[in-house]
């Protein structure tokens, strides 16, 4: 008898696929991680490759232990993975999260993380009934906290947050039109 | 193209060998922040724990081998983690065992060690297999030591420092 992490769910959107992680996805994550882009993520270009290493297993364990996770998101045409998006709750967040990150400076610009978010919320408010999620958002991260405003999210000046330095935006059903 | 991981269970006459579940979070988060942690990184905070938890699953995907949640095979509470722990940095992988308070003291390390050690050679087909055991860690120590281990050099790892590498005997030398 084999323990699996079944059913994750797929979800495709006009050109990107998002699954649960597999092993083939760890390089480029890896490089993701241990590079400047890595920053807002717990990474950064002093992260030795180990710490990515355990990031990308707990990424994921996550899917086991809270039956929902971040998912990879790759090209269609390719299977090239490209970023990573879905929802998230380690033992130290207040509530559930909605994260998102880029992985290579040339997938950037393209609303590829614009795309793979409104997939995720719609998952998670229509699938999950879910009646609320966060994003923590640091405040030097301007570029996600635009893509927030984007998804129809607006700043909670009042949540918890995990780390004072964050902004918390909070998204509702129905906020991010498709 | 959903993804699936495979984590095999294994049955021994006292114990089952399976995947981590959410219902084992609260034995865990309290076995990483007792102090019985402090030969594996520990004692550590409840969301480090539920990292390295999550983490257990994941280098089933990253490895295809790893580690189980040992549970008693009739009530499958969950005793320990045991199994082939093979993060980046290790030398080799090697049979790594942690038994919670509660279940300390009845051989529960020496049966799923065992078990372990039966899956490498006979399912992995490995030839060879080893322990990091810390020389202060005087029960884990005497458990390789018990399984026929010999101590054969030691590992320097940059931040949980000297690691001596115990080998099992091989995978056909039988067992002790």
């Amino acid at each position: 008898m084999n323990a699996h992490l079944a059913d994750t769910p797929v979800l495709e959107t006009e050109r990107l696929l998002l699954r649960a992680p597999q092993a083939g996805d760890y390089p480029a994550w890896r490089d993701f991680l241990c590079s400047a882009r890595g920053n807002f993520v717990g990474g950064g270009s002093d992260v030795d490759v180990g710490r990515a290493w355990r990031a990308f297993s707990a990424i994921t364990g996550h899917w086991t232990l809270r039956g929902f996770g971040m998912f990879v998101f790759s090209d269609r045409g390719s299977g090239q993975p490209l970023g990573a998006c879905g929802p998230w709750y380690p033992e130290d967040w207040p509530e559930r999260e909605i994260g998102w990150s880029v992985w290579h400076p040339s997938s950037e610009g393209n609303g590829y993380a614009q795309e793979a978010a409104r997939a995720v919320l719609s998952h998670v408010f229509s699938d999950l009934g879910w009646a609320t999620a966060v994003s923590y958002i640091d405040a030097a991260n301007i570029r996600s906290q635009n893509l927030a405003r984007r998804l129809g999210a607006a700043l909670d000046r009042t949540a918890s947050r995990p780390d004072p330095d964050d902004l918390v935006f909070r998204h509702r059903p129905g906020a991010a039109t498709p | 193209m959903t993804t699936t991981i495979s984590i095999p269970t294994i049955e021994t006459e006292r114990l089952r060998l399976r995947s981590p579940k959410p219902s084992d979070l609260d034995a865990y988060i309290a076995y990483r922040a007792s102090a019985r942690s402090r030969f594996v990184g520990g004692p550590n905070t409840a969301d480090e724990a539920f990292s390295m938890l999550c983490s257990i699953v994941g280098q089933w995907q990253l490895r295809g081998y790893g580690r189980w949640m040992v549970a008693q095979k009739d009530t499958d509470d969950p005793l320990g983690v045991v199994g082939i722990y093979h993060p980046l940095e290790w030398p080799e992988p090697e049979i790594g065992w942690t038994v919670f308070e509660h279940a300390e003291g009845k051989g529960v390390a020496y049966e799923a060690a065992l078990a372990t050690r039966d899956f490498a050679y006979r399912t992995l087909g490995w030839k060879t297999i080893v322990s990091l055991v810390a020389d202060e860690n005087q029960r884990s120590v005497a458990l390789a030591r018990r399984m026929g281990c010999k101590r054969e050099n030691v590992f320097q790892h940059s931040e949980f420092g000297d690691l001596p590498v115990w080998r099992h005997p091989g995978a056909e030398e039988g067992r002790p």
